[in-house]
């Protein structure tokens, strides 16, 4: 049967993280009004919620979004796969090619409909169809377009004044809030470490890991979690003299200069310090050299400027890169300067554009990729002054790309991705409430990032609600959202790598230990029967099917009970941690069954959870927040200001678009289409 | 003759505000093989004079210009035009290792 489409365009805004709860309450205080107008012009449940498929782990989840199949089905069910050869490993799996299910941006383009596939993080990447209606971008990893393979220099701080006799650069720095950008003691700062330092982008989803090798993460302590490192900002700082103008080809009267270094440090870049007309010191030129006769930029103080493109130097050659920057701080007189400079992106990295003309008419029309900023965490003052207006500035770019390429190209159906929201709750959400271990910062200050980045989502939003006018549908939706930790957790549902702590304290997993009792960093398969790795997965150490298998296939079924049981009885500070635990082959009425998902699927209970990721996809947490995903649908085909009462699975969601644009259903999909918000009965 | 030795303060002036066409070694006094590259150099600087600089850098007394440089070893021999950095070489070396990267980012 052939049925009619109800639209003949239809546009997927997916919002990483968005979370419906918190939404209802930045709604309810007037800071959303382009989220409100889509409210009003459209279908959505009254708590604006959809009900996210499990593990709520973002590229399982958007994986479903596409094809409509639980995670159990199209098997894409962490941030990693499981090594197929040791299980304390992973390795990548934001590789399309890993998906068993049928993305329904394959259904639209065979059925001759031109589709757009920005940035979706789960299973988009390389294209999965070669027919010319699809276009792809990226999809390699859920920060930003290009974050993965264009980086060419890192984020920098760089502070100059009279004290400083001589030019400084220190790269990577750890620096916790409150240290500042001072170097005082280089060489404390920067002693051989014992183990070289990892960087979490190039572990995660550089060249090695997208080649299929090995990541070896061990959760030991509270210093692995992710929200404790990401907590942390690391950047590049330069410190330099500041002095009197000497040696320029022309300089303006009682202009200062000091320098900074690009290019992990290999390239400097003088820099002039200019007064305005009543004499205070206002603004920065920043030169390729001193006898160049135009400043790359000049940066005026407290205004962010985005797509600078200057050359970075890579192993003698040289690149152009976009850049964002900001002059923070100019003292009047002229004697003390202090500016952040974002990471660089090359701008002809094509690789990751389907075609690969795609870039070039970017770029030639809406400008270079933009970068974000990694850093914030707990130094509110960066958050404030970089990571947020950073973040703004992408938004505002992507939109303008998005909005050009559905100009240009024709495209009828566009499923898009951003990152903000998420990212940002990685890095400070749980710093929105009073824990112990960050007593020393401000919840007040950072619930109000977390409203700033729902007023930047708001305007991004808003960059598309002329296309409801211009006969589109379109989707708000999310992934998963994002909760306020309750409580610091303990080490057991970190999606990152294999979690020691709670399967340790319980006997199943063993470390080596050295001769003086110390816990090494290594398993000791002989006495190991279970570990625990990824998001809600345990595996036990099965004789014949793990390389050091121990347990007996004839013994699994009474040591998956009993690890069940241990399992919830496991108490931390008093109170139960693990809320469900299953058996692989009973998880399938979570939707988590299946080869991809270990013996035994967990959830860590309500109050316990992390940002997302650990528990069910209801979990509630403090300041409003929840893990629940949203979803509303605004235009033609929509009922206008309808509110349904239905359950709306993550699942139902691609078999409505099949439905509004009139193609077939994909081929694993295990929804049906939201028929209660179509304006046509079904 | 021996090699110029450069600082943080000299190095900014020479390879960046003169940007000069030159090469820096970067070494320790204790570093072996330092002391067989050194005199490949001081040898060498004499047939590229006027052309080529030819400097010298203790990564000890200036540890802020190996870091800046992620220097994680000596000797390195970096090569700079035009107040870019173009190329490194690491360890032993001989001389005509020296002439050949000299000819190919030097005076290319």
């Amino acid at each position: 049967m052939k049925r009619e489409a109800l639209t003949q365009k239809l546009l997927v805004l997916g919002v990483d993280g968005m979370d419906p709860k918190v939404t209802r309450k930045f709604l309810a205080e007037g800071i959303m009004p382009n989220l409100q107008k889509f409210i009003e012009k459209g279908s959505a449940r009254e708590d604006l919620s959809h009900l996210g498929a499990l593990p709520t782990i973002t590229p399982a989840c958007w994986t479903t979004l596409a094809t409509g199949a639980y995670p159990g089905t199209h098997g894409i069910t962490c941030f990693w796969r499981q090594s197929p050869k040791s299980l304390d490993a992973v390795v990548y799996n934001m590789d399309s090619r890993n998906c068993e299910a049928e993305q329904l941006w394959n259904v639209t383009t065979e059925a001759g409909l031109k589709t757009l596939v920005w940035h979706w993080p789960g299973s988009a990447w390389p294209p999965t169809s070669d027919n010319p209606n699809l276009n792809v971008v990226d999809g390699t990893q859920p920060g930003s377009v290009n974050m993965g393979v264009a980086q060419l220099d890192w984020e920098k701080v760089i502070a100059a004044n009279e004290e400083i006799t001589e030019l400084i650069y220190a790269p990577k720095l750890e620096r916790p809030a409150g240290t500042g950008c001072m170097i005082s003691d280089l060489s404390a700062i920067t002693e051989e470490e014992e183990e070289p330092a990892t960087d979490m982008m190039e572990l995660w989803y550089g060249e090695a890991a997208m080649t299929g090798s090995e990541i070896r993460e061990y959760i030991m302590g509270p210093e692995n979690m992710e929200m404790v490192i990401e907590s942390i900002p690391h950047y590049d700082v330069v410190n330099s003299p500041l002095k009197n103008a000497e040696g320029w080809a022309a300089v303006p009267a009682d202009a200062k200069e000091f320098t900074i270094l690009t290019s992990d440090g290999i390239v400097r870049r003088p820099t002039l310090i200019l007064k305005n007309s009543d004499g205070i010191y206002d603004r920065i030129a920043i030169y390729k050299n001193k006898k160049a006769e135009k400043p790359i930029v000049v940066l005026e103080l407290g205004k962010m400027v985005s797509g600078i493109v200057d050359d970075i130097n890579k192993e003698g050659v040289l690149k152009p890169a976009c850049r964002s920057m900001k002059l923070l701080e100019l003292s009047p007189d002229g004697t003390s300067v202090k500016l952040w400079i974002s990471n660089a992106l090359d701008i002809a990295q094509d690789k990751l554009w389907h075609p690969k003309e795609l870039l070039k008419d970017v770029v030639e029309n809406v400008g270079p990729v933009q970068p974000v900023s990694l850093v914030g965490g707990e130094d509110a003052y960066l958050v404030e002054k970089v990571y947020e207006p950073a973040w703004d500035s992408y938004c505002q770019w992507q939109a303008k790309a998005l909005n050009h390429l559905i100009k240009k190209h024709e495209y009828q159906v566009v499923f898009s991705h951003l990152h903000n929201v998420d990212c940002a709750g990685h890095m400070f959400w749980h710093l929105a409430k009073n824990l112990e271990r960050w007593s020393y910062t401000d919840p007040e200050v950072n619930q109000n990032f977390i409203r700033k980045f729902y007023i930047q989502t708001d305007k991004y939003l808003g960059e598309f609600l002329h296309l409801l006018d211009e006969g589109w549908t379109i989707m708000i939706l999310a992934d998963h959202g994002l909760l306020v930790g309750e409580e610091f957790p303990p080490q057991i549902g970190e999606y990152g790598g294999m979690n020691v702590q709670v399967m340790e304290e319980l006997g199943y997993t063993v470390m080596k230990k050295d001769a003086n009792g110390k816990t090494l960093k290594e398993v000791d398969w002989e006495k190991t029967t279970a570990v625990q790795t990824r998001s809600n997965y345990i595996y036990i150490n099965l004789k014949g099917r793990d390389a050091h298998g121990i347990v007996d296939p004839a013994d699994k079924y009474e040591l998956e009970r009993k690890i069940m049981s241990d399992l919830y009885s496991y108490r931390y500070k008093g109170q139960r941690v693990i809320g469900l635990a299953m058996r692989n082959k009973d998880a399938v009425v979570l939707g988590t069954n299946g080869p991809q998902c270990g013996d035994i699927f967990f959830t860590v209970d309500e109050g316990f959870s992390r940002l997302h990721g650990d528990g069910l996809s209801t979990v509630e947490g403090a300041f409003d927040t929840s893990v629940s995903p949203i979803f509303l649908a605004a235009g033609t085909g929509i009922k206008e200001n309808f509110t349904t009462a239905r359950t709306i699975r993550q699942v139902d969601i691609a078999p409505t678009i099949a439905t509004l644009i009139g193609v077939r259903m994909p081929a694993h999909c295990e929804g049906g289409p939201i028929y209660q918000i179509l304006t046509e009965e079904m | 003759m021996s090699l110029e030795q450069l600082n943080a303060n000299s190095f900014e002036k020479i390879i960046y505000d003169n940007a000069e066409s030159c090469l820096v070694i970067f070494s320790r006094k204790s570093c072996h093989v330092c002391k067989e590259v050194v005199p490949v150099l001081e040898e060498l600087q004499l047939q590229y004079r006027d052309r080529v600089g030819f400097y010298y850098v203790d990564v000890e007394e200036d540890k802020n210009l190996s870091q800046r440089f992620s220097l994680k070893g000596v000797p390195q021999i970096l090569f700079f035009k035009d107040g870019e950095y173009q190329a490194k070489l690491a360890g032993a070396v001989d001389e005509d290792k020296v002439i050949d990267k000299i000819a190919e980012v030097l005076e290319s």
